[in-house]
């Protein structure tokens, strides 16, 4: 008789012994789900065999809510969607917005997003990095390193808005106040220590064998299964499919900017990990010229000057995209009159990443199911609106 | 917006449905930031085959789909299509008549559409016909509700009587 687990049971198996599937529910209260997903795991020994996810747990109505709203005090409900980066999402909001009512923005403003969205980039990827690290099994050493970096980012983010996660520091129109005085010295150090801190999480996890090991080979998907299933963002980019939104379908001041776009090869799970790694490093060098963008600007006006108390809005439907953190952070939106949007509707990268989850755990370790759905980096803030 | 989203040229695509469908079934506006295009239900399976697998159009990615309360005019259904081939973007919308909500299911063509199709349907009702499994997603099971239906109120008591088997003493 063989020595290997499997075999045995194959041999069992062929002599007419049966094996039975057992359920396995994950969360949602579990630290691997990252916040409140639940998904039912049949398994047979070791091997999932089908998976089903359930969501909704942290559903806060935010379309009914949006459309019971003022446009501006809407503004707060879109930092809750993916509220490790909240700026990304009142990036996008605040573009619909605008091209509905056609309000033009200030260059600086426009800088000043950016920015603030590739910051918020690097804070998403950090939590990431860290997040995933205790799913591969680092425990909390790789997310503590996360934090450090995040602390730092989230006080200048303070500093400029008042608030960490949910800065509301977006208009439509613009930004709300221009930056703190010493922003330069604040964010060129900031870099500094982002820089560090990528590289410590170079040595800390792709230095490791056991985690390259763990991730390397886990879960390929071809470009193909990812653009059927509508995976975007960096787990599209990991099957080195091409395609960013901020160079394909250019918006804002990203034409300006010169970066490049990091792409994997076999689509696994240690590519995702890796893309995300070579964007966070491009975010910086983004962040980098748009400081010196803005220095040669200094004073000039960061809101359109011209907008009314109440924004009114006849008429107009819009698709608004915008490459988010996760992946494609799309708003739809229509107006009928009012000071209200008739409908807007989110389509959020998490929740179509999530959605192939099923076809890509099927088949694998339940241990490799958690680092499956940990790869997808989702944030169920923006998966349950 | 200094760069804005300028739709791309779209001519080719509306010659190429015209050529299959005549106009009388497909009409297409510049209104929406993409180009869109006005689909009777009965027809809409036959135009989204020949947007996915025709050589020249070849819409591989379904980015969204958003399910609208039109009041009297009944539930319209907004898709938002893509072409990695072409760079091209194009939306679908598709008006259901007023108490006949059903539109075929595009599941099988894009599977990316099936939660997103579960999520029209519990929000605004729609019916998908040919849906594997067309179940709440955001919300509770038991739900029977459309809370993005416009006359759904934000915040009244009388939710609980769209609740079948109202848990005693669920309040909001």
């Amino acid at each position: 008789m063989s020595i290997w687990p499997e075999e045995r049971v194959h041999a069992l198996a062929d002599d007419g012994f049966e094996t039975v599937d057992m359920t396995i529910n994950v969360g949602p209260q579990h630290p691997a789900t990252h916040g409140v997903f639940r998904m039912v795991l049949t398994v047979d020994g070791e091997k999932v065999v089908d998976c089903e996810p359930y969501i909704g747990y942290l559903h806060r109505g935010l379309e009914k809510l949006t459309e019971n709203h003022d446009y501006r005090q809407a503004m707060g409900w879109w930092d809750r969607t993916d509220y490790l980066a909240g700026m990304a999402c009142e990036m996008a909001y605040c573009m619909a917005v605008e091209k509905l009512g056609n309000i033009s923005v200030p260059l600086r403003a426009e800088y000043i997003r950016v920015m603030m969205v590739e910051l918020s980039r690097i804070l998403s990827h950090f939590m990431f990095f860290g997040a995933f690290g205790a799913d591969v099994g680092s425990f909390g050493t790789s997310f503590i390193y996360g934090w450090r970096e995040r602390e730092r980012i989230y006080d200048f983010f303070e500093e400029v808005a008042g608030d960490r996660m949910f800065p509301t520091y977006f208009r439509p129109g613009g930004v709300q106040m221009d930056l703190p005085e010493n922003y330069q010295d604040r964010v060129r150090w900031l870099l500094g220590s982002i820089r560090q801190g990528l590289e410590d999480f170079d040595g800390l996890l792709v230095g490791n064998e056991i985690f390259v090991e763990r991730c390397r080979g886990l879960s390929p998907v071809t470009p193909e299964q990812a653009i059927a299933w509508g995976l975007t963002g960096p787990c599209l980019r990991a099957t080195g499919f091409k395609f960013d939104l901020r160079k394909d379908e250019p918006y804002s001041v990203y034409p300006n900017l010169k970066f490049d776009i990091p792409t994997g090869a076999n689509g696994d799970v240690f590519d995702r990990f890796m893309v995300r790694m070579a964007e966070a490093w491009q975010s910086t060098l983004i962040v980098e010229q748009c400081l010196d963008a803005l220095s040669q600007m200094e004073g000039e006006l960061v809101l359109n000057p011209d907008l009314p108390k109440t924004l009114r809005i006849d008429s107009g439907e819009c698709y608004v995209r915008t490459e988010g953190t996760k992946g494609e952070y799309g708003v739809y939106a229509l107006a009928k009159g009012g000071n209200k949007p008739y409908r807007m509707k989110l389509r959020s990268p998490s929740f179509c990443n999530l959605s192939a989850l099923r076809e890509m755990v099927i088949g694998t370790y339940v241990a490799d199911a958690i680092i499956i759905l940990g790869s997808l980096d989702i944030v169920l803030g923006e998966v349950d609106k | 917006m200094s760069k804005s989203l300028a739709p791309k040229p779209i001519d080719q695509v509306v010659k190429l449905l015209e050529q299959r469908f005549g106009k009388l079934l497909v009409t297409i506006n510049q209104t929406a930031t993409d180009a869109n295009i006005d689909c009777p239900p009965e027809h809409f399976r036959a135009v989204v085959e020949e947007l996915k697998n025709h050589r020249d159009l070849a819409f591989d990615f379904l980015r969204n789909i958003v399910g609208i309360d039109m009041l009297e005019e009944g539930l319209a259904c907004k898709y938002q299509f893509f072409s990695y081939k072409n760079r091209q973007a194009v939306q679908v919308t598709v008006l259901t008549p007023p108490g006949n909500p059903h539109i075929p299911s595009i599941t099988d063509l894009y599977p990316a559409a099936n939660w997103h199709e579960r999520e029209a349907a519990e929000m605004v009702g729609l019916v998908f016909d040919g849906h594997p499994n067309l179940k709440n997603l955001l919300l509770d099971e038991d739900v029977r509700i459309h809370p993005l239906l416009k006359a759904h109120p934000l915040q009244k008591a009388e939710i609980l009587q769209g609740i079948e088997d109202a848990t005693p003493g669920f309040t909001f």
